[in-house]
């Protein structure tokens, strides 16, 4: 396969899930010491014990690492659970348009509450037509006078201007303002840095993530000084949602950016692995199954709107397909017969609820041993695959039986749903639970890949040193050349990309897309490009 | 002046109207987006309006047309111009009023309804935003019981009312009467060069008529129809039902037609067209959807500009406008729309006959086979599908 970095370069990745933090230590392309251990309420602690455990098994000298990466649900935890929110000042800049739907429409009233509630919230006359004139002219006084009202009883502050992804001048005037009113400490978002034509789900991401600014910073920080109390003096980086990293203080300020990154590490990390760059990728965890399909090595962009903590947000995630089927998947069943695969399921109690441990429940982990699919311990779990071998064998023919087929069935279904060709493909199986589904004579699929380390797939993922970008412009066509359109979009992901931590000289085109505009004369067209670009100059 | 004065004024019954709540609007705007047959726009937008009209206390009703007095004015109000200009630019709250108020003074009488003037996404929840906005109510019509991409395309226009005066005005307060007679294709075009003109979105009071003329040349009960096919896919998600087969019921039920469900696939290739002035400035272009289940080995061919226009099924014509195509997700029963499909995406293709009053001969004529360049006599889709019926 291809290598993406110096081969004895040490890198050391954590990829915080639901259930559990994995960690990787790698030189190269090797790994050295991998670790699968349960997540801490606090997610930094676990962190924290996870490093300590691979700097022990691998024993590697500490000064050579160069990298340390992190894929965390920190900032996705604190807004659903409405926990250490910034209070947020937020400004349209739209008026006399937009007024019929102000700011925070369709929120859930506690999280508007979280974040300090509708009394700072300030429509002000401004923005832009999609040609880039003013709607009106910046109603900059109106700007002054609102941050006197909020002066003291903010942390950040969003705005969030109309058309600013095209032409951001009004939204970077407002920004100096508020700058010069407000005082450095609190924090600015602007929207055209944060999302994509549309402006309510833009406002949305963009208040969500001056919400979490101050939760971001804080876990930064902690998992900086673990690393420097540890004699390590690595750059730090952290996994973005399309599972690419950008560099730790380039996140500070961009922590929407990591509310997807967990799965889009684990097919990034399959991708790696496999050396496939274009397939499915499936991940198989304790209590769901994600699909993915990558393309030139990246997941799958979706187009649909993101729902955070109630919110509709546009942020762009990998596309994927979430079906509840994992290792701890119950197995139900009515007077003998299999009748569905959960969705419940026993999740990190498997060790305890399911036949193969004693336990009382049926799960897609006991029929995998008793189908023979798994056969041995892995390395990062505890326990055995199974201790209560005679329950497993307890188990009718005809429930085993069934039960794999229904695994098979609904598997591959969610495969052919994710793949935009009736040619068969190859499929990458990693994380955890890879082992427990069937992965021979799958339909639609030309062959099942299980890449060495698939079950630490995701902290894999995060130690690749890449980073991902995009830009993107509204166009005439009938007025600009095409290609000088998309030119000048390039060059400015390219700026993107360097600004969150790339060599420039690294960065390459990924994605070109071209999107018309429907219901309006000419030949407009939005263009947006996606780069990628390496972090280390010497990388292959 | 509130909606219950116009109630009061017009002497109704209380079964001669409903009450629109938040439900009601959700279910309403989901039919109408089906009915939308892949154009519409995105309902977010709309809704999200009169979920603040409605929380702002205003009442938001829905009156039997039949029942309306045959001398009130009413006229119909919508959004023109490019659907992404709008989820970027969301409508000032009053712009709607101030069209109205213009209409008003130009005409020289006061407006007593709204009339929404299509199915769609974004103009169906918009005209009941606008209604209570204004204080008053929605008539249960449209001019199309679908969506199309011109102003000019009606049953009004083809049974002798005209989109004109039409008030076309933007959030700025910039007003535009354009006043073309009986010359309904150019209002169209004029309202769309304003359109851009302003930026790209307008806001229109326009088919200013009569409540006899409503009466005798709207699709009657349209509103109702929307409500019944979005109510049964909302009771289709929540029961575990079959979406198709609950909106094939209700529209059994409402309108005493038969839909067609002709083919269930996946979307594998989408070629998408530029138009520029000599088109209209239309999105245009081709789906191609490959077989699933029972029609696995068969292909379907779509036509789009904004909406689905032309349907094959294995090189054989199944359905033509004005005649419906709408695409559901087959298990959500959510429509697949031109402007967000995506390779991939699977449904179900369902076909509904046009409402009588769009199948007239000069109905044809406008929004017919020929007039979207197909070198084909119009055939309504239930001869197209005549083989189908044992289905």
């Amino acid at each position: 396969m291809k290598m993406n970095n110096k081969p004895n370069q040490i890198r050391v990745g954590f990829d915080v899930g639901g259930t559990f933090t994995d960690g990787v230590l790698v030189a190269g392309t090797e790994v050295l010491a991998k670790t699968k251990s349960l997540t801490t309420s606090d997610v930094t602690s676990g962190i924290v014990a996870a490093l300590d455990q691979l700097l022990e098994t691998s024993k590697v000298d500490k000064s050579l690492i160069e990298m340390v990466s992190l894929g965390t649900t920190h900032t996705t935890n604190a807004i659903i659970e409405r926990r250490n929110l910034n209070k947020v000042g937020i400004f349209r800049l739209g008026a006399p348009a937009t007024t019929a739907i102000p700011p925070l429409t369709g929120w859930p009233q506690d999280l508007i509450d979280a974040i300090g509630g509708h009394k700072n919230v300030f429509i002000i006359r401004g923005g832009s037509e999609y040609d880039g004139k003013d709607i009106v002219p910046l109603d900059e006084r109106a700007i002054i006078e609102a941050c006197q009202k909020i002066r003291g009883k903010v942390d950040a502050v969003a705005i969030t201007g109309v058309f600013s992804p095209i032409i951001s001048d009004h939204e970077d005037r407002a920004a100096k303002i508020v700058k010069e009113e407000l005082g450095p400490n609190v924090h600015i978002t602007l929207s055209n840095r944060i999302a994509s034509i549309s402006i309510l789900e833009r406002e949305n991401s963009t208040i969500l993530n001056a919400s979490v600014i101050n939760v971001m910073r804080q876990a930064i920080n902690s998992l900086k000084k673990a690393v420097s109390n540890r004699g390590i003096k690595a750059r730090l980086f952290i996994v973005q949602n399309d599972g690419s990293v950008m560099s730790a203080d380039y996140a500070v300020d961009y922590p929407i950016f990591t509310m997807a990154s967990g799965p889009a590490a684990s097919v990034r990390g399959a991708v790696y692995l496999s050396g496939i760059e274009n397939g499915v990728v499936v991940d198989i965890g304790g209590t769901s199954t994600d699909v993915g399909y990558i393309v030139k090595g990246f997941p799958r962009e979706s187009s649909i709107t993101v729902n955070i903590g109630g919110v509709k947000t546009n942020i762009r995630c990998p596309d994927l397909l979430s079906i509840a089927l994992g290792g701890g998947t119950i197995v139900k069943q009515k007077d003998g017969k299999v009748t569905a695969l959960g969705p419940e399921s026993v999740g990190y109690n498997l060790v305890r609820l399911a036949k193969a441990f004693g336990g009382p429940l049926l799960t897609v982990h006991d029929i995998a041993v008793a189908t023979g699919k798994l056969k041995e311990k892995l390395d990062v779990f505890d326990t055995n695959y199974v201790v209560d071998r005679k329950k497993i064998q307890e188990l009718k023919p005809e429930t085993v039986k069934t039960a794999d087929a229904l695994i098979k069935n609904t598997l591959e279904a969610a495969i052919d749903k994710m793949k935009t060709t009736a040619d068969a493909v190859p499929a990458i199986f990693v994380g955890g639970g890879a082992l427990v589904v069937p992965n021979k004579g799958l339909h639609g699929i030309s062959e099942v890949i299980l890449p060495r380390h698939f079950e630490v797939g995701g902290a894999i993922g995060t130690t690749i040193a890449e980073i991902g970008a995009y830009a993107e412009g509204v166009f005439d066509l009938e007025k600009e050349d095409r290609d000088e359109s998309i030119a000048r979009t390039i060059e400015q992901a390219t700026d993107n990309a360097t600004l969150s931590g790339a060599v420039r000289s690294t960065v390459e085109v990924i994605d070109v897309e071209e999107i018309p505009f429907t219901y309006m004369p000419g030949k407009r067209e939005k263009v947006r490009i996606r780069v990628k670009g390496k972090i280390f100059e010497g990388a292959k | 002046m509130s909606v219950w004065d116009v109630i009061k004024q017009w002497k109704l019954r209380e079964t001669d109207y409903q009450i629109i709540d938040h439900q009601a609007i959700k279910e309403i705007t989901l039919g109408a987006s089906i009915l939308a047959t892949g154009g519409g726009g995105d309902p977010e937008i709309g809704l999200l309006w009169t979920y603040k009209v409605l929380n702002e206390g205003k009442p938001i009703v829905m009156v039997d047309p039949m029942k309306i007095p045959e001398d009130v004015l009413v006229a119909s109000m919508a959004c023109l111009g490019a659907a992404l200009v709008l989820t970027e630019k969301p409508p000032n709250e009053n712009v709607l009023n101030k069209a109205i108020a213009k209409l008003e003074t130009y005409l020289g009488g006061k407006l007593q309804a709204t009339i929404p003037i299509e199915c769609g996404g974004v103009n169906s929840p918009v005209a009941y935003a606008a209604a209570g906005e204004l204080g008053v109510p929605v008539i249960d019509v449209d001019g199309m019981n679908r969506a199309f991409p011109e102003l000019q395309m009606t049953s009004w226009v083809t049974h002798g009312v005209h989109a004109s005066p039409t008030v076309s005005a933007d959030d700025r307060g910039n007003i535009t009467v354009i006043d073309t007679g009986d010359d309904d294709l150019l209002s169209e075009t004029i309202c769309r060069r304003v359109a851009m003109a302003y930026g790209g979105i307008s806001w229109i009071a326009t088919y200013p008529m009569r409540g006899k003329e409503v009466k005798e040349t709207s699709i009657l009960y349209s509103q109702s129809i929307a409500w019944a096919v979005g109510k049964a896919v909302w009771e289709a998600r929540t029961k575990h039902l079959d979406p198709v087969a609950q909106v094939m019921k209700s529209l059994k039920e409402k309108r005493n037609v038969k839909g067609f469900s002709v083919f269930k696939g996946k979307i594998v290739d989408i070629h998408r067209e530029f138009g520029g002035e000599t088109t209209k400035g239309f999105t245009l272009g081709k789906v191609i959807m490959e077989g699933i289940d029972e029609y696995k080995g068969s292909t379907a061919t779509l036509d789009f500009q904004n909406e689905w226009l032309n349907l094959l099924v294995d090189g054989r014509v199944r359905c033509m406008p004005p005649d419906l195509i709408a695409i559901l997700d087959s298990e959500t029963g959510e429509p697949i729309r031109t402007d967000i499909m995506k390779y991939g995406y699977r449904g179900t293709i369902i076909l509904i006959p046009a409402h009588e009053r769009m199948r007239t001969g000069k109905g044809i004529q406008i929004f017919g086979p020929r007039h979207f360049g197909y070198d084909l006599d119009y055939q309504p889709v239930e001869k197209l599908c005549a083989d189908l019926w044992k289905k």
